[in-house]
């Protein structure tokens, strides 16, 4: 059904991020209130257009009053709603989160880091609602620009990490364009919808399996699946504390729903499965991908480097989910993308926190939180438990779906890599616990403040979500499996 | 297999370029050659796309007067054109802000070879 | 840092193209509606004007005037591109459907040509803005990082 609110959902933070360099340009303090008014007022439109697309079905806009499948036309239905929702509350929270952050680290570019945030919040958005596969290239790419700039914004050692970044981000999305290139000369659509009538006549030509491999290659090298990561652990170590909680906990996430639309929607379960197999493919990567991730995470000594590799890890499980071919594995993979925004955003936020008030930047040093910091603290309990997976967290129901629909799909491989790659991921987080609370107290300078109110009121928000989402887990999982499952399992 | 280049030298000239660029961007070290490696193979991408535009005997898409018919054949497809349109921009506002970096990059170690930046990062 | 020119055949060429490269641009922009040009191209060239004559004059004159004014320049071309396209999105039509734009006494497709004009100017101040911007970032002393 026809809609102006996909309109809205994009001219809301686009809006936002083309006025803020006007405006602040008389007087910067008025940069983060228009920011965060215009990412609640996103926040409200998202969730109206959830929960408007699960009871009256999808909401679809065409841009310039163009029909399609010539026009372009953004959808909003169950599985984008959700995205969308997620993106907002989640970045709305991290950059209450950076304000403080900005303020030290990034003095003299305040009016930068608002602009060019809401510019990617906007780009994700784009990129999760639209139905037209060129138009995503060019969110894709608004996105990445957005997103190198804010990792080497700080200037000193964080400008090679962003070079690099750059480099490794053009070549994946433009071998992304090139695999569109192969499916228009092939159906001559870009549509969505209008490709996946036209694909079942041309799926034998070679044209099309190359536009495939080459689109799902573009998209993992934009994802950082293993063994495609090389630009990920530097960038977001390297990146200002203020940027890398919106980093890590989105922009990572939404190559990987483009790729579950391309697949799932666009060729069908039935295609990807068995007619060209690529996930079977994906599923020994993200298995290989989960356990190596962790495996390197236990090796390293700064909390965010880490956490990087954490981030690797976590998106070889999400791969790993969305290629099992069971209804409950897909649904289980979606639910604990939307835990590990949350779990990542807590956790760089925290790492964030511990370098803003104590300078903690390796994991030894943060024993220093123990004394007078007990909202960070919290964060960092109650994220590290979720991402090993304790109940009755988030991320405990997202592993115990995705090894209930391993188990279903009889792919013991998978069960293995999970519980492997939990088992790693329990090493390096509870060696972390001991570092941080069994080092006897006087060790620890006595003269720490707690952190300002805007950091805590984040992660303390967080962490609330994350007991939340898990407590209600069968709430999620009733919507997901209610809306946002593809046809055809 | 060898009249490909007779028949879709296109085709032959979009790869040659595009693994050039990548080859380019592997080997050297310094990032402004790198940088041209980037651009050339964002180039090599274009050229293909436009040629999936062109038709035999076809002009260019505008429509002079509307009171002749419009037979789709006698034009060329504009599609992708006005796709490409859109990812010169996107190459030129990449090699913008990529510049920009590179400036940054020799204000703050004085050099512009990848090893040396390396080593003093170290 | 750029230094001006000590050739005089530069100088006075620059000094006849800039307004030649001007009026081009002028013309591609609006004649983008029936032949090849349009707004992008008509901003790059109108950057390429305003580069022509810095680097053959320096860029010490222009660059006190130009540089802050530029980036706000640019932000005026986006809402004026964006102002367009979000008027019908409030009305209740689509974003960009210059067919429902408020202008009284026109026809549908009357508007939809006068919006796409509209929008190719915008289009064009914020490319030329960018353009020049980038430009400075490169050359002069100032704070350039990754912007």
């Amino acid at each position: 059904m026809t809609s102006s609110l996909p309109g809205f959902l994009f001219a809301i933070p686009f809006f936002a991020a083309v006025v803020i360099p006007v405006v602040g340009f008389t007087n910067q303090k008025f940069c983060r209130p228009i920011a965060l008014s215009a990412l609640v007022f996103l926040s409200i439109v998202s969730v109206i257009g959830l929960s408007e697309a699960v009871s009256h079905g999808p909401l679809s806009h065409a841009f310039g009053g163009w029909a399609p499948p010539i026009g372009i036309e953004w959808v909003v239905d169950g599985l984008s709603g959700l995205l969308m929702v997620a993106i907002s509350i989640v970045s709305l929270i991290t950059l209450v989160h950076a304000g403080p952050l900005v303020e030290k680290e990034l003095p003299g570019r305040v009016i930068p880091f608002y602009s060019l945030s809401l510019l990617l919040i906007a780009a994700l958005g784009g990129m999760v609602l639209t139905g037209d596969l060129f138009n995503l290239f060019v969110f894709l790419e608004i996105g990445s620009l957005a997103s190198y700039v804010l990792v080497g914004v700080a200037g000193g050692r964080s400008l090679l990490p962003a070079f690099r970044y750059l480099i490794l981000g053009t070549i994946g999305a433009s071998i992304y364009l090139l695999g569109v290139g192969y499916l228009y000369a092939a159906t001559g659509t870009l549509n969505m919808a209008d490709l996946t009538q036209r694909l079942p006549e041309v799926l034998n030509s070679r044209a099309v399996l190359t536009g495939l491999l080459f689109i799902v290659f573009g998209l993992a090298i934009k994802m950082g699946l293993f063994p495609l990561h090389g630009w990920l652990p530097d960038a977001y170590t390297y990146a200002p504390d203020a940027c890398t909680p919106l980093l890590a906990s989105v922009v990572t996430k939404v190559p990987l729903y483009a790729f579950v639309r391309i697949a799932f929607w666009i060729f069908g379960m039935g295609t990807v499965s068995t007619q060209i197999p690529i996930l079977v493919v994906l599923g020994w990567v993200g298995a290989v991908a989960a356990i190596v991730g962790a495996y390197l995470a236990i090796w390293q000594e700064n909390f965010k480097r880490m956490l990087a590799y954490s981030s690797v890890s976590s998106m070889g499980l999400f791969m790993l989910g969305f290629s099992l071919g069971t209804e409950t594995g897909f649904a289980g993979g979606l639910f604990y993308v939307l835990a590990d925004t949350l779990m990542k955003a807590a956790l760089f936020g925290v790492a964030g926190a511990a370098i803003y008030q104590c300078g903690a930047s390796t994991v030894t040093d943060l024993v220093r939180l123990r004394r007078n910091m007990p909202w960070v603290s919290a964060a960092l309990l109650i994220s590290a438990l979720s991402m090993v997976g304790i109940p009755p967290t988030a991320g405990f129901f997202g592993k115990w779906h995705l090894v209930v629909g391993a188990l279903e799909a009889e792919k013991y491989f998978a069960v293995a890599a999970i519980l492997v790659s939990s088992m790693l991921t329990a090493l390096y987080f509870f060696r972390m616990f001991q570092r941080v609370w069994a080092e006897p107290l006087q060790l620890v300078k006595p003269h720490v403040l707690e952190t300002p109110f805007p950091i805590r009121i984040s992660l303390g928000v967080l962490t609330f979500g994350i007991m939340a989402l898990g407590l209600g887990s069968d709430l999620v999982m009733g919507l997901i499996f209610e809306s946002a499952i593809p046809k055809g399992f | 297999m060898a009249d490909i280049f007779f028949y879709r030298p296109h085709f032959v000239a979009f790869i040659i370029l595009f693994l050039l660029g990548v080859y380019i961007m592997v080997v050297n070290l310094n990032l402004v050659k790198k940088l041209i490696g980037m651009y050339l193979m964002q180039t090599s991408i274009i050229l293909f796309f436009i040629t999936l535009a062109v038709k035999k005997d076809s002009t260019i898409p505008i429509l002079l007067s509307s009171a002749t018919a419009v037979t789709p054949e006698a034009y060329a497809n504009p599609l992708p054109h006005v796709l490409m349109l859109t990812a010169i921009v996107v190459g030129v506002s990449t090699l913008g802000v990529s510049l920009a970096m590179v400036i940054a990059l020799y204000r703050q170690y004085n050099t512009l070879e990848e090893d040396q930046i390396l080593g003093k990062m170290q | 840092m750029i230094r001006p020119h000590d050739s005089v055949i530069v100088h006075t060429l620059a000094r006849v193209f800039t307004p030649i490269i001007q009026l081009f641009a002028l013309y591609v922009l609006i004649h983008g509606h029936d032949s090849p040009g349009g707004g992008f191209q008509a901003g790059t060239l109108f950057a390429a004007s305003i580069i022509l004559s810095i680097l053959a004059f320096g860029i010490q004159d222009s660059q006190t005037v130009l540089e802050r004014r530029a980036i706000i320049l640019g932000g005026i071309g986006i809402l004026l591109y964006a102002g367009i396209g979000l008027l019908p999105l409030i009305l209740g039509a689509e974003f960009l459907n210059y067919g429902e734009l408020p202008i009284p006494g026109m026809e549908a497709s009357a508007r939809r040509h006068w919006g796409i004009l509209g929008i190719e100017i915008g289009v064009t101040i914020a490319v030329a803005a960018t353009a020049v911007s980038i430009f400075y970032s490169l050359s002069g002393r100032g704070e350039g990082e990754g912007k």
